[in-house]
């Protein structure tokens, strides 16, 4: 049996099968993103694109001292990605909480909480837009009728508001999936640990913390550092709600790279911008590469 | 569970999606109302009920060439995707070599990197090549970006069915894309369907790419297509209401038939570690 399984699987028969997906890969995705890499260490320039020069470090050590603009966009990056993260963890798991209990509709509420994630950021957040405008937009009008404000909330007006508007609009859109994920992790655990918690008198908070908790944490780390990757490496969802303003308050890496790349036509410059951004996520890719090697 | 404790249960439940799901109402609201009663109705749904937008948004913004375009991007790719992914996801489910495993180790640290990062090369790599504004440039782009996902999605459902199958079916003279078509597919069509869902919503909704690498009206994704109703000091509300609508239909087929698929695709790639 051994024999004939080792002539099954031969290499030869494997690089078979591999060989479309990994020319197909190889020619729009992995050369691309090599050439991306080594631009960061060149000036290149769309308005010069003849005259390319290799720079070194150069492009590294203008962001790290030579630019104001980015510790302010580094620094709602982190705010934006840890705020949404941790938000859509704690709502989510609230809502998989609820969800796996003997209650009726499951299925109809399970669509309606996921609905948000597939809906295309695009249309999602000329929603927002609309829901919170300060003319005729839902919330104000409410607000404003209940009495619980004087005058219209501008929600994209200022610094602050709009740092926080953004972080709610990806709150929204993430909460879903931390939903469905940590419910089908809730629905690992056996019912007879909290039988017999239940039996030695453990309140519903002491389950939570000393079963629910620490049976869910696998699960937990591989939600939270997927989400934490696409969070801090998302453009569209941001930049459809505020376009990075006003004036860059709500700028975060990708949507600065944009910009460099497309207004200033600095490709190079934009190319280092990224590169400091995946050597972020490299730290938190090792956990998440981690948790997933035993299905290699 | 007691009846005191259910119904804290459905209250916290039905406020949550009723807030979730507002943006989404707001807009299906909207999309039905006359001009006037946009700028001045105060309800979430519309008390003269009018498909002006609609007609408006298909019609004269020609909302309706986006549309399609979406739609032969997301088939195209979807059907491409399952195709390649399945060999891909086969090869590093059945082939445990060092070179399969690093293939699957590199697919796994593709899909940390920054979009922006390869996004700028490809533009340049299609400009090259002729691409640049051609439906090909977008669903090369598709391929490139979805192939990863869904070749560890299926991977995860290949390792579940039991080689003794397909090597009875090897001993008895098949090929191994004999095998691949008449063994393998079959056993995995719910993997291939979640598989493809993602696929087709991920195309769909995309903006980025579609807003770098076309130019063109006639080649132009509803999503950036979506611009059109926004000038610069006056949105058409009505007509983007409508498109906006128009736009979530798919999404919302998936979710109300194919839930089941969506959720084992959205679980399977998390829950095994």
């Amino acid at each position: 049996m051994l024999s004939s399984q080792k002539l099954l699987y031969s290499r030869k028969i494997g690089y078979l099968f591999l060989f479309l997906p990994f020319s197909i890969l190889a020619v729009i995705r992995l050369y691309p993103m090599l050439r991306g890499i080594l631009l960061s260490f060149t000036d290149f320039s769309l308005l010069s694109p003849k005259d390319v020069n290799f720079i070194g470090f150069q492009n590294f050590k203008k962001a790290l001292t030579g630019d104001k603009e980015f510790y302010s966009v580094i620094y709602f990056s982190v705010l934006y990605t840890f705020s949404v993260v941790l938000l859509s963890y704690v709502f989510g798991l609230f809502l998989a909480l609820l969800l796996n209990t003997d209650i009726k509709l499951k299925g109809l509420f399970r669509v309606l909480i996921l609905l948000p994630w597939v809906i295309p950021p695009a249309v999602a957040a000329t929603n927002w837009l609309w829901l919170l405008n300060d003319q005729n937009g839902l919330i104000n009008l409410a607000l404003l009728r209940l009495g619980i404000i004087d005058s219209p909330i501008l929600f994209f007006a200022s610094k602050e508001m709009a740092r926080f508007t953004a972080i709610m609009f990806g709150t929204w859109k993430s909460m879903p999936f931390m939903m469905i994920v940590l419910l089908s992790g809730l629905q690992t655990i056996p019912s007879h640990l909290y039988e017999s918690a239940v039996i030695d008198g453990a309140g519903v908070l002491r389950q939570f913390f000393r079963i629910t908790l620490p049976l869910l944490r696998n699960v937990s780390i591989v939600c939270i550092s997927l989400m934490f990757i696409w969070t801090f490496n998302d453009f569209e969802q941001i930049y459809l709600l505020t376009e990075g303003g006003p004036i860059n308050a709500t700028y975060v890496l990708p949507i600065y790279s944009y910009f460099l790349a497309f207004f200033r036509l600095k490709m190079g410059y934009s190319s280092a911008i990224s590169v400091i951004a995946l050597f972020f996520l490299s730290i938190v890719s090792t956990i998440n590469v981690r948790q997933q090697r035993d299905n290699f | 569970m007691s009846d005191q404790r259910k119904i804290i249960i459905y209250i916290c439940l039905i406020s949550a999606v009723f807030i979730i799901s507002l943006p989404t109402l707001s807009m299906l609201g909207t999309s039905f109302k006359s001009a006037g009663e946009i700028l001045t109705s105060h309800k979430l749904l519309p008390s003269h009920f009018t498909i002006v937008n609609y007609q408006k948004a298909l019609k004269q913004a020609g909302f309706g060439i986006n549309i399609r375009n979406s739609l032969i991007y997301a088939v195209t790719v979807t059907a491409l995707c399952l195709f390649v992914a399945s060999m891909g996801g086969y090869a590093i489910s059945r082939f445990k070599n060092p070179e399969f495993r690093g293939f699957a180790f590199l697919l796994l640290i593709y899909q940390m990197f920054p979009a922006m990062l390869f996004i700028i090369p490809l533009n340049l790599l299609f400009k090259k090549l002729g691409l640049l504004d051609t439906p090909y440039s977008v669903i090369l782009g598709y391929l490139s970006s979805s192939l990863p996902f869904s070749i560890w999605m299926l991977k995860g459902y290949f390792d579940n069915i039991p080689t003794s199958m397909e090597e009875s079916a090897m001993m008895d003279g098949c090929s191994h894309y004999q095998t691949l078509f008449k063994i393998i597919y079959p056993v995995s069509l719910p993997g291939m369907a979640a598989v493809a869902i993602f696929t087709f919503i991920r195309v769909w909704n995309e903006y980025l790419l579609a807003s770098i690498l076309l130019q063109s009206e006639k080649y132009m994704t509803l999503t950036v297509g979506l611009q059109k109703f926004v000038q610069e000091f006056q949105i058409d509300w009505g007509g983007l209401s409508a498109a906006s609508s128009l736009s979530i239909v798919p999404s919302l087929i998936f979710m109300l038939f194919f839930q089941k698929y969506l959720i084992s695709g959205l679980t399977s790639g998390s829950l095994k570690g």
